[in-house]
């Protein structure tokens, strides 16, 4: 099977931007649903862009749950948790908002049988690497899940519901057929299933999450530990990530 | 951009060392990485200079565990100064800043007096215009902090690098002191050139979460930085201010113009900004705009007079 590869530090050039709020809806329980229209060019499934949240001084990264080549608007998913989501659910249609973007990695989309596993807001870049497999033809299943019925984000093939996504995913894997897994949600999710991946000797990307201050690969505030040649090195997750291969983490 | 009134010169009148700065704004070390990664963000040339991330003999991989928490009005970080080190930014990050024409401070840390004479003469050797001495990370298990906390080792330390460094020594002053005016006075009396202060003050940063009948903790011991510190940082200035002749950069929780006013009234000769950077990637250049538009419109010829007339008022 023919595959391609993006390489991971594709797009190097960062901006800052103002955006404009065109719509912004409660999709899900705490959950909303914001697309925001700027001058940003293009973006990937795997990358964020970084929020200024007034009087807040670190900036809420947001992973990229679509982005429209046409009008250019890009759309991001949140649950509400703290002070900076709470800013971003009053803002109203024609607001403005300020952001870096769009930051980091993106996913390497490979001609394989691909699942994709969202856990709860997880989903949001996984919505966007569906779109882009789709665009390239290649075959998919997205699986989901969420705690409760009202929490259900729309998109995917599959939703788990109450349960764990990862009950059952190794009989999903061969069913279907899987050569890769693709996913995002919580780290201990990410780590069940980058174990579950290697166990059957198949491929896993995972996007991570971390605490971030400068968002921008500059300050070394949001690193992992990662394998590399026989040793473990220090990788950032805005910089270096937020996609990295489920083997090359290390998972604590 | 119209920045020329802004030029200004830090100049030690004991030694006549000096150096010029296109503005006296400066990016604050651990903030602008090896400087370069801000190039797509902002005209690095409307900046006085970047001091770089704390370099030290050997590479350092940094910290493990959580190196980031949020507090209001700043954050705290123990990053723990990853770096290179000394050998891989000479190779790789120097040509760059010296091909892109880009003021930088090299900011040099180490463990032991060793660490810091041979890195002193390295920057020597390489005729690096502007050395920023860190004596005074939190965040690291040995060496750094212990120099800068006593006037004694700091002094000693001080002259053994200022024996092999030519150019424009600068001591970059910790909070974490009882009192910093000896150590402002040991760092004069020692041969350095110029002061930068404050670095950042110790704190700790916890949260707490009661979930499922159960407390789920999590601390982060670190440096705390962010506007929350400004009076802090505005009191060591003023305290240093009484006891050197040296110039003194002044850093600590600059966010805006009106902060700049406030340090110069404390007797501040140039500033740096830290972690404003991280909330506007552009806001060294914004500030330096805003100065340079104050002093147009108010009719100050150049920062020296600015500065004369807050400080005389």
């Amino acid at each position: 099977m023919p595959s391609f590869f993006y390489e991971k530090t594709e797009n190097k050039m960062k901006k800052d931007y103002t955006g404009t709020i065109k719509s912004i809806k409660n999709i899900a329980l705490n959950t909303f649903e914001m697309k925001i229209e700027s001058k940003l060019k293009n973006a990937h499934s795997g990358q964020f862009i970084s929020i200024l949240c007034p009087n807040k001084t670190l900036r809420r990264p947001f992973s990229i749950s679509d982005f429209d080549e046409e009008t250019k608007i890009l759309t991001i998913l949140f649950k509400l948790k703290g002070e900076g989501t709470q800013y971003l659910k009053n803002l109203n249609t024609g607001d403005k908002i300020k952001f870096l973007g769009p930051n980091g990695n993106r996913f390497s989309l490979e001609n394989k049988n691909c699942l994709l596993v969202g856990a709860g807001i997880g989903i949001a870049p996984m919505l966007f690497l569906k779109k882009e497999l789709n665009k390239e033809g290649i075959n998919n299943y997205l699986i989901s899940g969420f705690k409760e019925n009202n929490e259900v984000i729309q998109g995917s093939d599959e939703n788990i519901i109450g349960g764990s996504v990862l009950d059952n995913l190794e009989k999903l894997i061969k069913e279907k057929n899987i050569d890769l897994i693709y996913s995002c949600g919580p780290t201990i999710v990410l780590k069940k299933i980058a174990q579950l991946a290697k166990d059957l000797k198949i491929k896993s990307y995972v996007a991570m999450e971390k605490t971030m201050a400068c968002s921008i690969g500059v300050c070394r505030g949001c690193v992992i530990r990662l394998h590399k040649d026989n040793g473990i090195v220090y990788g950032s997750v805005c910089q270096d990530g937020p996609v990295f291969k489920g083997s090359e983490v290390v998972w604590d | 951009m119209g920045l020329e009134n802004l030029k200004t010169t830090l100049l030690n009148s004991k030694n006549d060392k000096s150096l010029i700065l296109k503005t006296p704004i400066i990016g604050a070390s651990g903030t602008y990485g090896y400087v370069d990664e801000y190039e797509s963000f902002i005209d690095l040339n409307c900046l006085g200079a970047i001091s770089t991330k704390g370099i030290t003999l050997e590479k350092r991989p940094g910290n493990s565990g959580d190196r980031i928490f949020e507090v209001q009005g700043g954050m705290i970080n123990r990053i723990g100064l990853e770096n290179v080190g000394i050998q891989t930014f000479l190779l790789e990050k120097l040509p760059k800043l010296k091909q892109k024409n880009i003021d930088f401070l090299l900011n040099i840390a180490g463990s032991t007096t060793e660490d810091y004479e041979r890195l002193a003469a390295i920057a020597n050797e390489y005729e690096i215009k502007a050395l920023e001495v860190n004596v005074s990370c939190p965040n690291v298990k040995q060496g750094c902090l212990e120099f800068g906390l006593n006037p004694n080792a700091l002094f000693e330390l001080t002259k053994k690098i200022r024996k092999n460094y030519d150019g424009f020594l600068i001591v970059k002053l910790s909070p974490n002191t009882q009192d910093i005016k000896p150590l402002a006075t040991a760092v004069e009396q020692a041969g350095a050139d110029c002061i930068s202060a404050i670095n950042t003050l110790r704190g700790l940063g916890v949260d707490v979460n009661y979930v499922g009948n159960k407390f789920i903790k999590k601390t982060v011991q670190g440096g705390l930085s962010g506007s929350c510190i400004k009076p802090v940082a505005l009191y060591m200035i003023s305290q240093i201010k009484q006891v050197v002749k040296i110039p003194v950069i002044a850093m600590g929780g600059i966010t805006k113009f009106q902060d700049l006013l406030e340090f110069l009234a404390v007797g501040a000769d140039a500033f740096q900004i830290g972690t404003a950077n991280f909330i506007d990637p552009g806001i060294c250049t914004n500030l330096a705009q805003e100065l340079s538009e104050f002093m147009t419109k108010n009719n100050f010829k150049d920062f020296n007079e600015l500065k004369g007339a807050i400080q005389n008022d």
